[in-house]
């Protein structure tokens, strides 16, 4: 076995040359999948997130149409997919990768802020711009006196109904948002209907859904019953608040709907369209999925009133501008266009979303003045909607209350989970000694 | 010894474990084929495993719904480089555990058996950190490296020389060969089977590979398979029929390869240290 | 030397990272966290221990071990001795059996949800309430505290037996057909054959499918993360799906790191356990 000093000597160098020549190539290989060059102008570097391909496509005619009009930057896209998004931007920051213009879900900005990663925007967005927002859209993205967050649409949660299965139960129709059903009664029109019903299960909560959905839908059923996630005074403790006995019957009120095996599983998307219940608690981007299926028989309804008028969600998919950014005029520059009114209701007619500027919305063939989601419209600016913790610690709110969900989903001990949940958010919020601002 | 009675009974149990192991895939298959609303609906009955009308309406849905070759282009590239480069590398490591003589060696190979119990899933964490303090994140390289050198393979290959005969290295050396050439020309032609069995499993290991990448990759255009079957898992509407067919198109590649090399696989395992 | 890319490969992959962990466990790291770093101690030990989940995931990885390394090495056995023969049509049982293996866990987790949807309608439920001739009352599997980790276990017992059984087949068929023959000599029946000559010549085998497997049951993720995501009440978290929870979804890179590293030495001791027994059982025989 042995060989000579220098044979083996020489061996190792071809070992190590062979070995180098293989990596190398990989390389290579990888790094020229990835780069392709444009030429002259300026590039930037935009994250946007993964949604539905009608949604994506649209965001890439508008990386298109504001390159032809401003040909010296060249929008570079990347999709990220939805599912641990966060994640992916925390990583990416942590390795100075952050992009100069991103998209995030509304409710992370004030983390973001909180780590050093976004720049104002009240100074690089024209003010008519700003004025033009919906009110939401501003609450959204203000954290500590200056907006760093921009959204091109905005959000809307309801009830969508199955008229005809309404009139056959007998129940009373609420006619908009101020004679929204309350809590007792709302349990009585789950009876009535199930009663209707071949297996009983009448409503879905779109329990199929992973994630942020939970805090988003069912958050404000929490504010309606005069609870919260977090104490919004201080931002200090959610003590009291999302263990305090408002919460709790809010969440009692939710589980009795899932025990009394009122809410379908909805493995397959399509308890509502197929018929198998009356109710959907659902967002706006279901309404042309169910207008095509229901018509006429569609209805949309307020949420649940569970003591202190009904409450909805707000908020989605917002843009910021990086601190890391070399060129944040630019990056204004495509939030500006992406604001424009024709670009606006270009995103919301792919996505069904709400516009996120007045202008847009009084032109908008379903939120305007007669359109059949105004419902949207009078939740957001009559200031129905709730935001979502304007606070650093909302990743760990969030992730509480989704587990806290998923628990009590299954019948555990409300006050119990809750208890557990305000634990971990102020053990989050004391490690970060409060979240002191940054300076 | 074999009576006719026994063949039955044999014959009855791998048919009956066969339906069991079989119904899921056929699930699969079947669902494939169905339009999007039957597939839950019948799930319950004889109906699951058949479909009543064959359609590909579920696979044009796949094309149009993701990039599917993108993520096949990915996987493909990704498990390539890691199979191709790990065999070369594990296979010089594992030779020369088992037959050159180095300052360090038993210390190195006790340090390779402890390692093989470390899971990827335990280090995640860190490496995940590390690997973002580098911004190596979002990029092929970081699917790959890390998979290279594998304890496991190492193991596999050493047991392997070990117990091969040494005339023919003898041989080889004798007409002053040095150690990568005798590799090369003897050792190499003479494994065929471990290679085999070492590159079907970090093949099938790797193919399948979901926690790390969701870890540290972000852009459709670098991710893997797994994670965009995921990925339609959560995008709504949700559509069964897709999902299946989208398994069914992922699983097809890994499942050819399986069948052309099945031979060589039992034998390589027969023959690595696997069976003690 | 020629060792020199795969050792270098595991020192900086596995081992140096296995070591940042340690450390990192020490520490209140949290991902893009302005605060300055500061060292806790054990600390994040005393938190996870303190943590009903995590004991929960310890307790549920454990279990998980207990049944599926027994039941899948049993079930790989009796595959494998099924197949060890030469009859007509083995090569494709072989096959069919090794099938599930090729299936990548993220795919199988997503087609078992289906398998387990609740309900009269669902795969499972019908063929329970066909088997048990209509005494099975419908269950919602994965939202069911009881039926959960069974439901888990079954899943990966579908998707791992036939690579146990791959293995276990070449060790079958490295036993010396001499030793049967020897046996039968000495009017040894089947059983007896089975007993005395097939399970001592399996041995190392053995030992070997039942270490890898439970290593594999303790780094029980995938389907977790897809079909449950830990619940219902943490009934099928796991250490890997708490430590994922933290360092990835919460930030919480410390606390991950400090669960990756309970995770590390679990693995050390059981293995270390097995082979202790393996070894002993060795000097008993």
């Amino acid at each position: 076995m042995r060989t000579s000093k220098r044979e083996t000597s020489a061996k190792r160098r071809a070992a190590r040359r062979n070995c180098l020549i293989g990596l190398l190539a990989l390389l290579a290989a990888c790094s020229a999948e990835q780069d392709e060059q444009p030429s002259g102008a300026i590039v930037l570097e935009v994250w946007a997130h993964a949604g539905q391909a009608a949604e994506r496509q649209v965001l890439e005619r508008q990386a298109a149409r504001f390159s032809g009009a401003q040909p010296d930057i060249d929008v570079r896209l990347t999709f990220i997919p939805e599912r641990a998004y966060n994640a992916q931007v925390q990583a990416a920051a942590v390795a100075g990768e952050l992009p100069d213009a991103l998209e995030f879900d509304g409710p992370f900005l004030f983390n973001y802020v909180w780590q050093g990663r976004l720049l104002p925007l009240d100074r690089l967005l024209a003010a008519d711009t700003q004025q033009d927002l919906l009110p939401s859209i501003v609450r959204q993205g203000r954290y500590l006196g200056r907006l760093y967050g921009v959204g091109t649409f905005d959000s809307g949660l309801g009830i969508y109904a199955r008229r005809s299965a309404l009139l056959a139960a007998d129940v009373r129709i609420p006619a908009g948002l101020e004679d929204a059903w309350e809590s007792g009664e709302f349990d009585a029109v789950l009876t009535s209907l199930a009663a209707h019903d071949s297996d009983g299960m009448v409503l879905d909560l779109k329990l199929n859904y992973t994630g942020e959905w939970f805090t988003y839908a069912f958050s404000p059923l929490l504010q309606s019953a005069g609870g919260d996630l977090v104490d919004r005074s201080t931002y200090q403790s959610a003590e009291g608040t999302l263990n305090g006995p408002r919460s709790v019957t809010a969440m009692s009120a939710l589980q009795d709907w899932l025990s009394g095996g009122y809410v379908d599983p909805n493995l397959d998307d399509a308890a509502f369209v197929s018929g198998r219940v009356a109710l959907s608690w659902a967002g706006h981007w279901e309404y042309a999925r169910y207008a095509a299926a229901l018509g006429d028989d569609l209805l949309l309804l307020p949420l649940p009133d569970l003591g202190q008028g009904s409450r909805t969600g707000q908020g989605s998919w917002v843009w910021g501008i990086t601190k890391g950014s070399e060129r944040p005029q630019a990056a204004a520059r495509w939030l500006e266009f992406l604001l424009q009114p024709a670009e606006v209701l270009a995103m919301a007619t792919a996505n069904g979303a709400v516009p996120a500027t007045q202008t847009a919305v009084d032109r908008s063939a379903l939120y305007g003045k007669d359109g059949p989601l105004r419902l949207f419209t009078r939740q957001l600016r009559g200031g129905l909607s709730v935001p979502r913790p304007q606070t650093p610690a909302y990743p760990v709110i969030t992730s509480a209350f989704q587990q806290a969900f998923r628990d009590i989903r299954n019948g555990a001990d409300i006050q119990a989970t809750l208890d557990a949940a305000v634990a971990m958010i102020d053990q989050d919020i004391r490690d970060n000694q409060g979240y002191p601002p940054p300076n | 010894m074999t009576s006719r009675a026994a063949i039955a009974l044999v014959y009855t149990g791998l048919l009956l474990m066969g339906l069991l192991f079989i119904s899921p895939i056929a699930f699969m298959l079947a669902g494939s084929f169905k339009p999007d609303a039957r597939v839950l609906m019948e799930a319950g009955e004889w109906r699951a495993f058949w479909p009543a009308e064959m359609s590909l309406q579920n696979y044009r849905d796949v094309f149009t719904r993701v990039d599917f070759a993108r993520f096949l282009w990915n996987s493909l590239l990704i498990n390539g480089a890691i199979v191709g480069l790990g065999l070369l590398v594990n296979a010089l490591a594992g030779y020369a555990f088992a037959r050159l003589a180095w300052r360090g060696r038993d210390l190195m190979l006790s340090l390779v058996l402890a390692v093989m119990i470390i899971p990827i899933e335990a280090i995640a964490v860190p490496l995940f950190y590390l690997v973002s303090l580098f911004g190596w994140r979002d990029t092929y390289l970081v699917q790959i490296l890390p998979f290279i050198a594998n304890a496991f393979s190492i193991y596999l290959f050493y047991t392997y020389f070990i117990g091969m005969p040494r005339e023919l290295e003898e041989a080889a050396r004798i007409d002053g060969a040095g150690v990568l050439r005798t590799f090369f020309s003897v050792i190499l032609p003479n494994a065929k089977a471990v290679f085999a069995s070492v590159a079907i499993l970090t093949f099938l290991t790797q193919w399948g590979a979901f926690l790390w990448p969701l870890m540290v990759t972000s852009s459709e255009s670098v991710r893997p398979l797994p994670l965009a079957i995921a990925t339609f898992h959560s995008l709504p509407p949700l559509q069964w029929g897709d999902i299946f067919a989208f398994g069914m198109m992922m699983v097809l590649p890994v499942l050819l390869i399986f069948l052309v090399f099945q031979p060589w696989f039992v034998r390589g395992v027969a023959a690595t240290g696997i069976k003690g | 030397m020629i060792s020199m890319p795969a050792l270098l490969g595991l020192l900086a992959f596995v081992v140096a990272p296995f070591l940042l962990a340690v450390v990192l466990g020490f520490s209140n790291l949290r991902l893009g966290s302005p605060l300055p770093l500061e060292w806790v101690g054990f600390e994040q030990y005393r938190r996870i221990f303190a943590d009903p989940s995590f004991t929960r995931a310890l307790f549920n990885n454990l279990l998980f071990a207990l049944v599926v390394v027994p039941l899948q090495t049993a079930l790989a056995l009796v595959l494998a001795l099924l197949l060890n023969r030469r009859l007509r049509g083995i090569a494709l049982f072989r096959t069919l059996f090794f099938m599930p293996v090729v299936f990548p866990l993220s795919l199988v987790a997503v087609v078992w949800i289906l398998i387990f949807a609740p309900g009269p309608n669902g795969t499972m439920n019908a063929f329970l309430e066909l088997v048990s001739l209509g005494a099975w009352t419908p269950h919602d599997f994965l939202r069911d505290t009881r039926l959960a980790l069974p439901a888990i276990m079954l899943t990966s017992l579908w998707q791992g037996a036939g690579f146990q059984m791959v293995i276990v087949l070449a060790g079958l068929q490295a036993i010396p057909a001499e030793l049967y023959e020897a046996a039968m000599i000495d009017g040894a029946g089947r059983w007896q054959q089975f007993w005395h000559v097939t399970l001592p010549q399996l041995r190392n085998t053995m030992i070997f499918v039942v270490l890898v497997t439970t290593i594999l049951a303790f780094r029980l993720f995938d389907q977790v993360q897809i079909m449950t995501q830990g619940g219902p009440h943490d009934a099928t978290t796991t250490v890997m799906f708490e430590a994922v929870e933290a360092a990835f979804t919460r930030q919480q890179v410390a606390r991950g790191a400090a669960m990756s590293v309970v995770l590390f030495v679990v693995v050390l001791l059981i293995s270390w356990l097995q082979r202790r027994l393996a070894r002993q059982e060795r000097e008993v025989a």
